[in-house]
C-alpha cells in the first residue's frame, strides 16, 4: 500500500471510493467531526473537487455523526437511481436523484448539525475572520450573504462557515463549522467573474433551492480549523441593484432581535441563547450595508475589520 | 449483562457513572450513538455532569454531545411546564387531574429525572369526567392527531386513554387517560385504589400517584403496554423510581401489595429481576421470582429487544425474531383474540387501501427534488 495522502487533492478518485466503500472518511468542519460511508457512483471525484484542501483521513476513533450514502432500494437501483442519506438509521429526508448526491450529503450534515449541537446557539450567518477577529453575516433571504461570503474568502479572508453561525455561550467566541459554499442561480456566474481560478465543483439544476454549485473552501481557512475567533462586526448585507453603497449603524437592541429570530436553536436554549446573543451585539460593531457592486462591499468590510475610517 | 460489547459500556454507565473513568475516546464514539437511539443521552448526560471530577475526565467532544443532550431535556422540560400550564387553565377546576409518568417526575421536579427526555403529557382523570375533560379540551383549540374514524372507536372503546391530542404549534402531544391499563387486558389496575392515594403537587392543582402505584404503573407501562423495542428507558425509569422510594422493608412490602391489587405482581417481579441484573438496583425479593419456561422465554426477549442496536450493523435473526415475538405478546396481552382478530384485519385492511392511495398520490410528488430545512 502506498503511502497515505494528506489531503483529499492528493488521493486518487479510487482511493476516496475504497474509503467511501469500507471504513468511511473522517472529514473535520471545525465545531465537528463526519465519518461518511457511501455508495454511489462519482461522488468521490466530486468531494475532492469540493474537499480539496481538507485532510484526507480514512481512520478515525471518534466521529460526531456517523453518516451513510446509500442506493435506493430494490427496482430503484435500477430505474432512475436514487441515493439515500441516513445517520444511525434515521433518514431526514427523501431520496434524491443519485447525481445530486453531494447536495444531499451537504444538506445531511447541516441537518445533524443543527439537530444535534445545541450546545452551541447556532445563528444563520456565513462568519470569516481577518487579523484573528470575526465577521458575522446574518442570513436574510435575498441578502446576497452566501455571494459576498464566497467573495471574502477569495478575496484574502478566511472563512469560518457560511451557513452556521457557531456561537459558544461560555466565552462568546466562534466556531469554524468549514463547509463548501452553497453558491445559487445567479451568484455561481457572480463568483466564477470574480475569480475564475476559484475551484468550484459541479452545478445541480433544479433542486429544491434552484440551480447550486459548491465553492471548495481554500487551504489557508482549512489550515484554521482549530482556531475560533472573538467576534469584532455584525454586518447584515442588503443587495440591492443599482444602490449606492451604504452603511447604517445599527442600535444593538435591533441587531439583537435580527440575529436571534434568525438563529436555527435560540428558542431551544433559552437564558443560554439570550445572554450570548446579547454579548455578541455588545461586543460588536453593527452596521447594515446595502450595496450593489460586489468590490465596493468587499472595500469597504475590509475597512471596518480593520478600523480604518470608512 | 446481556448485549455485546458496546451494550457493555452503556449498561456500565447506568449502572454506576464512575464507569466514566474506563472509557476511551472510541469507546464514547459508539456510546454516544446507543444512548443517543434509546433517549437516554440526557439522563447519562445529567449523572455525568453533576460529578465534577468525573466531568473532567470525559473528552471535550464527548461533553459537547453531553451538554447538548442537557440543554434539549432542559427544553422538553420546559415544554412539558408550558402544556401542563394550559391544560390547568382549560380543565375545570373540580375535575381531579393527576399526572403520570415524565409529566409527573417534571411537576415534582424529581432529581432522578434531571436530563430525562420527555415524550407526551400524560394526565389522567376519572372515568365519568373523561367527557368534560375531552370537550373542555376541544373547546379550547386541542384538537386529535388522528381523525380516523376507526383509531377514535378503538381508543374508546378499549383502550385506556384517548387518542393523542394537540394544540397546534405546541410541542408535545397529551395523552388522556382514566387508568393506567388497557380495559381488554388482563392486568386490570385498581382504578378506585389509584385515586384514593393520590397525593397533591406542591403549590399547583396536579396531583401524582402514589410512589408505589407510579412504580407499578411504570412496570405495567413496560411489560404490558409496549412492544419492548429499545424500550430500556423504561427499565431506567423504574431503577430510578425504586432507588428514590424503597427505602424501609415497608415500603418494599407496600410495593409487593400494590402490585397484588392491581394484578401486576408477575409483572413486578420480572421488573425487579432485570433491574437488579442489568442496572445493579438494589431489590428485595418481595414477589416470587419468575422461574419456569415462561421466565426464560422472557428473558431470550428481554435481551433480544430491549436494547438499543449497534446501528453499523444490519439486524441479526436474534433481534428480528424477538421484534416479532414481543409484538406478537403485546397484542396477546392487550386483547382476547377475537378482538384481536378483527382489530389486525380491519388495520392491515387500511393500511392497503392507505398504500394504494399513498402509491397514487406519491406519483405525483416524486417529481421534486427533495425537502425541507436547514440550507447550504
Amino acid at each position: 500500500m502506498t503511502a497515505s495522502p494528506l489531503f483529499f487533492s492528493d488521493a486518487t478518485p479510487d482511493r476516496i471510493d475504497a474509503a467511501l466503500a469500507s471504513d468511511g472518511l473522517w472529514l473535520s468542519y471545525g465545531a465537528c467531526r463526519v465519518r461518511v460511508r457511501a455508495e454511489a457512483s462519482g461522488f468521490a471525484r466530486i468531494l475532492q473537487d469540493v474537499y480539496g484542501a481538507f485532510p484526507f483521513q480514512d481512520q478515525g476513533e471518534f466521529a460526531d455523526f456517523h453518516v451513510r450514502l446509500e442506493r435506493g432500494r430494490g427496482l430503484r437501483r435500477l430505474v432512475k437511481p436514487q441515493v439515500r442519506f441516513s445517520i444511525d438509521g434515521v433518514e431526514p429526508f427523501e431520496p434524491f436523484p443519485v447525481s445530486n448526491a453531494l447536495p444531499l450529503f451537504e444538506w445531511g450534515v447541516n441537518w445533524c448539525f443543527g439537530q444535534r449541537f445545541n450546545q452551541y446557539v447556532l445563528l444563520h450567518a456565513g462568519v470569516l475572520g481577518l487579523n484573528g477577529r470575526a465577521l458575522v453575516m446574518p442570513a436574510v433571504p435575498g441578502s446576497g450573504k452566501s455571494t459576498l461570503t464566497a467573495a471574502l474568502m477569495l478575496s484574502g479572508f478566511r472563512l469560518l462557515s457560511d451557513e452556521f453561525g457557531v456561537l459558544r455561550p461560555m466565552d462568546g467566541r466562534l466556531l469554524p463549522m468549514l463547509k463548501p459554499v452553497a453558491l445559487k442561480n445567479e451568484s455561481i456566474e457572480v463568483i466564477r467573474r470574480f475569480a475564475p481560478d476559484a475551484r468550484m465543483g459541479p452545478v445541480f439544476a433544479g433542486t429544491r433551492k434552484g440551480d447550486v454549485a459548491h465553492l471548495a473552501p481554500n487551504a489557508e481557512s482549512v489550515a484554521e480549523l482549530d482556531c475560533e475567533l472573538a467576534p469584532a462586526l455584525v454586518l447584515f448585507p442588503r443587495w440591492e441593484a443599482g444602490a449606492a453603497l451604504s452603511l447604517l449603524p445599527q442600535a444593538p437592541e435591533q441587531a439583537f432581535a435580527r440575529l436571534a429570530f434568525n438563529s436555527f436553536n435560540y428558542g431551544l436554549l433559552g437564558a443560554r441563547s439570550f445572554n450570548a446573543v446579547a454579548d455578541l451585539v455588545e461586543r460588536s460593531q453593527c452596521y447594515q450595508l446595502v450595496y450593489s457592486r460586489l468590490d465596493e462591499a468587499l472595500d469597504c468590510i475590509r475597512c471596518l475589520m480593520t478600523d480604518e475610517d470608512v | 449483562m446481556p448485549g455485546n460489547k458496546a451494550h457493555w459500556h452503556l449498561l456500565s454507565l447506568l449502572r454506576d457513572v464512575d464507569h466514566v473513568r474506563r472509557m476511551t475516546l472510541a469507546d464514547w464514539d459508539l456510546t454516544l450513538r446507543l444512548a443517543r437511539q434509546a433517549r437516554l443521552l440526557g439522563t447519562i448526560a445529567h449523572r455525568v455532569a453533576a460529578n465534577s471530577v468525573l466531568w473532567r475526565l470525559v473528552p471535550p467532544e464527548v461533553q459537547g454531545h453531553l451538554c447538548s443532550a442537557l440543554v434539549y431535556a432542559d427544553h422538553r422540560a420546559r415544554m412539558v411546564r408550558l402544556e401542563l400550564g394550559a391544560l390547568a387553565s382549560v380543565i375545570p377546576s373540580s375535575v381531579p387531574v393527576v399526572l403520570l409518568k415524565g409529566a409527573a417526575y417534571v411537576a415534582e421536579a424529581q432529581p432522578f429525572a434531571a436530563g430525562r427526555l420527555p415524550g407526551d403529557v400524560d394526565i389522567m382523570v376519572p372515568r365519568d369526567r373523561l367527557d368534560e375533560v375531552e370537550h373542555a379540551l376541544l373547546d379550547a383549540g386541542w384538537k386529535f392527531e388522528s381523525v380516523d374514524d376507526y383509531d377514535q372507536q378503538y381508543y374508546r372503546q378499549w383502550s385506556h386513554e384517548l387518542p393523542p391530542m394537540r394544540y397546534p404549534g405546541h410541542a408535545l402531544e397529551v395523552d388522556l387517560h382514566h387508568t393506567i391499563t388497557p380495559v381488554t387486558s388482563r392486568t386490570r389496575a385498581d382504578t378506585g385504589l389509584l385515586f384514593r392515594d393520590v397525593r397533591a403537587v406542591t403549590a399547583s392543582r396536579y396531583l401524582v400517584l402514589s410512589p408505589a402505584d407510579q412504580i407499578v404503573h411504570a412496570v405495567i407501562h413496560l411489560f404490558q403496554d409496549s412492544e419492548l423495542d429499545v424500550r430500556l428507558r423504561d427499565l431506567v425509569d423504574i431503577d430510578a423510581l425504586l432507588r428514590a422510594y424503597m427505602q424501609a422493608d415497608a415500603d418494599w412490602c407496600q410495593l409487593a401489595t400494590r402490585a397484588q391489587c392491581h394484578g401486576a405482581s408477575g409483572l413486578l417481579a420480572y421488573a425487579l429481576k432485570y433491574c437488579g441484573l442489568w442496572l445493579g438496583t438494589p431489590v428485595r425479593e418481595v414477589v416470587a421470582p419468575p422461574m419456569g419456561l415462561a421466565c426464560r422465554g422472557m428473558d431470550w426477549l428481554m435481551s433480544a429487544t430491549m436494547l438499543p442496536h449497534d446501528p453499523d450493523t444490519v439486524p441479526g435473526l436474534k433481534r428480528r425474531m424477538g421484534g416479532w415475538a414481543a409484538q406478537v405478546r403485546y397484542h396477546r396481552l392487550r386483547m382476547p383474540p377475537g378482538l384481536l382478530i378483527r382489530h389486525l384485519s380491519t388495520k392491515m385492511g387500511r393500511q392497503l387501501a392507505h398504500a394504494v392511495r399513498f402509491r397514487a398520490a406519491s406519483k405525483v410528488r416524486d417529481t421534486g427534488a427533495g425537502q425541507r430545512q436547514p440550507g447550504g
